[in-house]
């Protein structure tokens, strides 16, 4: 990681190694923007993890981890209405939950400049849908800007600002995984200065779209767009590089792709490279078509820009052939490589691959079976505790709604725990709709971040519908799945100050739930089996909502604590003479720090793994695994 | 990419996440800037690096714009575990180098006795299928020597270094090690390097 400090040096020209994600971080300050407000979500998080920490060091500025993405994005739109530079970021299924202010902000406008980040994130690297939020950008009819790389994350935000503020309108910045998560070298430009307070003016027949107001506004936002449009047709954003019969219109990473792939097959093509996909460059796009019989599309995901293409060479009656996803050259599915380009290319031009990836994959194929090793939840993390002890409680028969986090991968063996997950706060409100409808008892379960962004309306549906569901909440004082961010329990905000934290169990009393308990999943997993039981007992009977909190801090957190601090407990060890290799250990709780011994047929704890929460203690029948003596 | 455009050198680093391949892929570019050289770096974060397969990538040279490195394309595949390594073996190109840590780090599959662990010999064998040129060193013995197993990948720092395929001086390379860590693990880290960097030397 950079570190948050050598992202506020005062260096113009100094180059830095930079992910976009932190390209982005330091665009903030150089653009002068006033405010930022995000919820987590990878792959954008590194911005916030950057901005929380340079934020009480830079002048002027304010910064929050708001409540989830819809506060986010209203927090930031109502500091660009009234007149400062503000930012929202989020993840692709984040603007799913900010699309209600979404839409009206492009209405109303902004007098200072916004702009909105989102991340997509083909192949769903830590999502849970690749869709393309472009759309939202025709939806909405909100300008769209794609940056292929570190370099252009950092400047074209710059140019963002401007253009905000030349059309009066929110930008939607879209990133993908492999733009927000490559490094590149980035260099720094001056800083800008951020105005103090200002004063709100008034203007509420401009900002508050009642029918009225909105039926005068949409008009006015279709004539901005086709202004903007004037914008794209001769911005720098928007450009044509090379020289050939082959036309290639390729935007975001894609472009990265196409420029190696025609470097790798030797061969020459004109690119039109677009910056600016909405409102996009009509006139120069219908010049590029004319001047190319043949012209392919390069973009992952959706083909957006390939239907306007074709919308275009219609309109103009232009005799061209436009190749992409509609004749299977490329996948809407998953992320690109230069490969993927080629052997499109390839099967364009009809030659061969410059490497022989059949050849390759055939060989591949004939690996050796490997043993699979997908994510899981760490060693020494609290779920693991809480999971073992809902399966045992429940026998594995209840219905187990879900939520997004780390803990979502409690789906895999052993311990088999997620049923069902839309999206954030859905495993109380799939509990809610599961309650009605089957006789099977429900435990449901939610991060403490996700608790907050999403999960308190869930809460007062099943309080005032009187739904029996259980729910426990696996409270790790974090944002663990994201990196570790503040959420409204922490008592840390944004800004790093220290203020008092809400705490889960109140709130939830507070909303009217009659039965809520807190309990440490270390302190007995026989005793945590017992609270399961219980709980689960008394929604039946009383057919109201329970809530157990299951609270312990994250393992990695806890781990880097003792590292800091330099200390080196006591460690937990299988005494071999009393293991008898039943595995219960291993089938029970799929803890990465331990293994069987291949000589000695024993189990055994890695120590350098290993992070000390000593569930397989209270699961070994036979009483095998010991700590040493402190 | 680019296999055919020389000026491109492609480094695949694979492992277990929590071993420390992201920071390894950052301290690698962050020494070819010092050293002058275009640099690009692929990682992945969030849920798939939950102990599970890591894979990031380092591409040095001008000509060096996305952060992919396809199926034949890598000049050196580091690999922090056995099975990780092989995992990522296609990357590799015909001639490429394999830079391998032979300490095993048991998938829960296996543990769980739900799959096997392959014998050296056969993923060796299965290696060469890819090529020959392979270094093996047990990175994991190294980093306890050096003083703590958190610094292995500091020992596989080394050891890309011992390499010489990569244009990055032992000077640069503990520069940046010594800028990029607190002072107290400095030590240990640059102990683990060079270690890793003089054992990789006497094998090629």
């Amino acid at each position: 990681m950079a570190k948050p400090q050598e992202l506020l040096e005062d260096s113009p020209g100094k180059k830095v190694l930079l992910l976009a994600n932190e390209a982005i971080a330091r665009g903030v300050l150089e653009a002068g923007v006033r405010l930022v407000a995000l919820y987590p979500g990878t792959p954008s998080s590194e911005i916030g993890n950057n901005l929380t920490f340079m934020a009480p060091k830079i002048p002027n500025f304010y910064f929050e981890f708001s409540t989830n993405e819809k506060v986010a994005l209203e927090v930031a739109g109502a500091a660009a209405v009234a007149g400062v530079r503000s930012m929202m970021v989020c993840k692709g299924p984040g603007l799913n939950v900010a699309a209600d202010p979404f839409f009206s902000l492009a209405y109303v406008g902004v007098r200072a400049g916004m702009v909105i980040v989102v991340a997509d994130d083909p192949s769903m690297w830590s999502s849970q849908n690749e869709n393309d939020s472009r759309y939202y950008a025709l939806m909405g009819n909100m300008p769209l800007m794609e940056p292929s790389d570190p370099i252009e994350a950092k400047s074209m935000l710059l140019e963002a600002y401007a253009f905000s503020e030349q059309f009066e309108l929110p930008v939607l910045f879209r990133t993908t995984t492999r733009v927000n998560h490559t490094r590149a070298p980035v260099e720094f430009g001056p800083i800008s200065s951020r105005p103090d307070k200002i004063e709100f003016e008034k203007e509420p027949f401009r900002f508050v779209p009642i029918p009225a107001v909105a039926r005068v506004r949409h008009p006015w936002l279709l004539g901005q767009i086709e202004k903007a449009r004037e914008f794209s047709e001769t911005s720098l954003l928007n450009f044509t590089e090379g020289e050939g019969d082959l036309g290639i219109i390729t935007s975001g990473v894609s472009y990265n792709y196409v420029k190696e792939a025609l470097l790798e097959m030797n061969i020459s093509a004109e690119i039109l490279k677009l910056g600016i996909t909405h409102p996009l460059p009509e006139k120069k796009m219908i010049e590029f078509l004319k001047r190319h019989k043949k012209v392919v599309v390069v973009e992952e995901l959706e083909p957006f820009l390939e239907t306007h293409a074709r919308r275009l060479a219609q309109l103009e009656k232009i005799t061209v052939d436009i190749l992409g996803k509609e004749q299977g050259f490329f996948s809407r599915v998953g992320e690109y490589s230069p490969r993927i380009v080629i052997e499109a290319l390839c099967k364009i031009n009809t030659c061969n691959t410059p490497i022989n990836w059949a050849d390759i994959d055939a060989r591949s194929k004939t690996e050796l079976d490997l043993p699979p090793r997908p994510p899981l939840l760490c060693a020494g993390c609290p779920h693991r505790a809480s999971y073992y002890a809902i399966r045992t409680a429940t026998r594995g028969k209840a219905i187990y709604p879900t939520d997004i986090g780390c803990y979502t991968l409690s789906i895999a063996p052993p311990l088999e725990t997620a049923d069902i997950l839309f999206d954030m706060g859905s495993s109380i409100t799939t509990a809610c709709g599961l309650a009605e409808v089957t006789d099977q008892d429900i435990v449901a379960s939610i991060g403490d971040s996700t608790f907050f962004a999403s999960g308190l309306p869930g809460i007062v549906n099943a309080v005032y519908n009187q739904h029996r569901i259980c729910l426990v909440v696996l409270d790790n004082r974090t944002t663990a799945m994201t990196g570790h961010q503040p959420h409204p329990g922490t008592g840390i905000t944004g800004m790093r100050k220290e203020v008092p934290p809400l705490d889960i169990e109140e709130v939830c009393k507070g909303l009217g739930v009659e039965y809520v308990k807190t309990i440490n999943p270390f302190d007995s997993i026989a005793g945590l089996v017992g609270e399961v039981r219980e709980m689960v007992k008394w929604a039946r009977e009383n057919h109201k909502p329970a809530v157990l909190i299951s609270k312990e801090p994250c393992a990695l957190l806890k781990a880097a604590d003792r590292r800091r601090a330099g200390e080196t407990p006591p460690k937990y060890y299988v005494d071999a003479e009393e293991c008898t290799a039943c595995k219960r250990c291993l089938n029970r709780l799929s803890c990465p720090a331990m293994y069987m011994d291949p000589e000695t047929e024993k189990a055994v704890i890695d120590e350098t793994q290993c992070n000390l929460c000593g569930t397989c203690v209270a699961v070994c029948p036979q009483g095998a695994i010991k700590r040493e003596a402190e | 990419m680019a296999s055919n455009t020389s000026n491109t050198i492609n480094i695949a680093i694979a492992g277990v996440g929590g071993q420390g391949v992201l920071t390894l892929a950052e301290i690698l570019a962050k020494a070819a800037l010092a050293e002058g050289l275009n640099v690009r770096v692929g990682e992945i974060h969030g849920m798939a690096q939950r102990g599970g397969h890591v894979v990031c990538t380092v591409r040095i040279g001008d000509d060096a714009s996305g952060p992919v490195i396809d199926a034949g394309a890598a000049d050196l595949l580091v690999g922090f575990e056995p099975v990780e390594t092989l995992r990522e073996i296609h990357l590799v190109k015909k001639g490429g180098y394999v830079l391998m840590s032979s300490h095993i780090q048991y998938p829960v599959a296996v543990s769980m006795g739900k799959a096997k662990y392959p014998d050296h010999k056969d993923i060796i064998d299965s290696i060469k299928k890819f090529t020959d040129k392979i270094i093996e060193i047990d990175a994991h013995k190294i980093a306890i020597e050096a003083g703590s197993p958190r610094s292995l990948n500091m020992v596989m720092f080394g050891g890309i270094i011992g390499t010489n395929l990569i244009p990055i001086s032992k000077e640069s390379a503990l520069k940046v090690i010594s800028e990029a860590f607190p002072k107290k693990f400095e030590k240990i880290n640059s102990m683990a390097a060079e270690i890793g960097l003089e054992q990789v030397k006497k094998q090629i």
